[in-house]
């Protein structure tokens, strides 16, 4: 009988990225606070474990790509990023959302208090992160203009577009743990397993004996002996 | 005391500034609950953080009653 691996890796990806991180926030101990509070937490939680879902849904995972078509992974791993980037690009302003319905500080004041003060290490991380990321979202998206107006071949946009990738990930994550209310021990082990792994595939693809092609033969243009 | 944690303060000191017990103090760039007999529960340092990182304790909460309420 042939087994089909497809259902098992789609719950397997569900479990790990979505199942794990709710079950993680379901656990953790940060206190219970509105609905629409602990729904935009959530909406921020998934959106950033689905950017680092696609470090398994790339050409460095070559299971997948054994299992799937390579378009169609490409193709998910597009719709999926583009869907987290969003979220995650309004994410400085869902925090101060809740204060259009609370008394106190308002929305705008809050958004500029906290943007602005560059004292401390997380906002600074997340700006970075933020930039970043848009940097990855807009580069992506406008890869095929990019690569022909900076005449550049695919494999550079490729290596760009992961040096971007890891490094919105290390700053993210160091944003997520310095600040994050449910970035408790779990959740900030489960974000630093992931993203290791994710790198270590992507750095997979870029060792040295992959990347080193061998040099070709040289061409013979010398005529043999007694030849004319 | 019924500040119950902060939790995610991003040291901007709006806290410090709007607590009229001196209860919050800034200390290595964070807000910390430095007098927490003196809260008189107002929930001012929570109303004015802008990224909502004080938790209040609600079984110690009351209602705030305002003269022209």
């Amino acid at each position: 009988m042939k087994l089909n691996a497809q259902p098992f890796v789609f719950a397997l990806t569900a479990t790990t990225f979505i199942g794990l991180p709710l079950l993680l926030y379901v656990q953790g101990e940060a206190p219970v606070r509105s609905w629409l509070k602990e729904g935009l937490s959530v909406l921020t939680i998934l959106a950033f474990t689905l950017m680092l879902m696609q470090y398994f849904l790339a050409r460095s995972n070559e299971t997948l790509l054994r299992l799937f078509k390579g378009p169609s992974v490409q193709k998910v791993h597009k719709y999926i990023a583009y869907s987290a980037i969003s979220i995650l690009a309004l994410h400085p302003f869902l925090i101060v959302l809740p204060r259009y319905f609370e008394a106190g500080i308002k929305p705008w004041d809050a958004f500029w208090i906290m943007v602005t003060n560059v004292n401390s290490l997380g906002v600074v991380l997340g700006l970075i992160a933020w930039a970043a990321m848009i940097s990855l979202g807009i580069t992506a998206y406008a890869r095929t203009n990019l690569m022909r107006r900076f005449k550049n071949r695919y494999r550079g946009w490729r290596a760009f577009h992961a040096f971007l990738a890891v490094s919105f990930t290390v700053v993210a994550i160091w944003h997520a743990i310095e600040l994050g209310r449910h970035t408790d021990l779990a959740m900030s082990s489960f974000f630093l397993v992931i993203a290791t792994l994710g790198v270590g595939m992507l750095a997979g693809l870029y060792r040295p004996e992959r990347t080193r092609k061998s040099p070709p033969a040289p061409l013979d243009t010398t005529f043999p002996q007694g030849a004319k | 005391m019924t500040i119950k944690s902060i939790n995610g303060c991003i040291g901007c000191g709006e806290c410090v500034k709007s607590c009229p017990c001196d209860v919050i103090r800034m200390d290595r760039g964070k807000a910390v609950i430095t007098y927490p007999a003196d809260c008189q529960i107002c929930h001012l340092c929570r109303m004015y953080c802008p990224v909502d990182a004080i938790e209040m304790s609600p079984e110690k909460s009351i209602p705030v009653i305002v003269p022209w309420g």
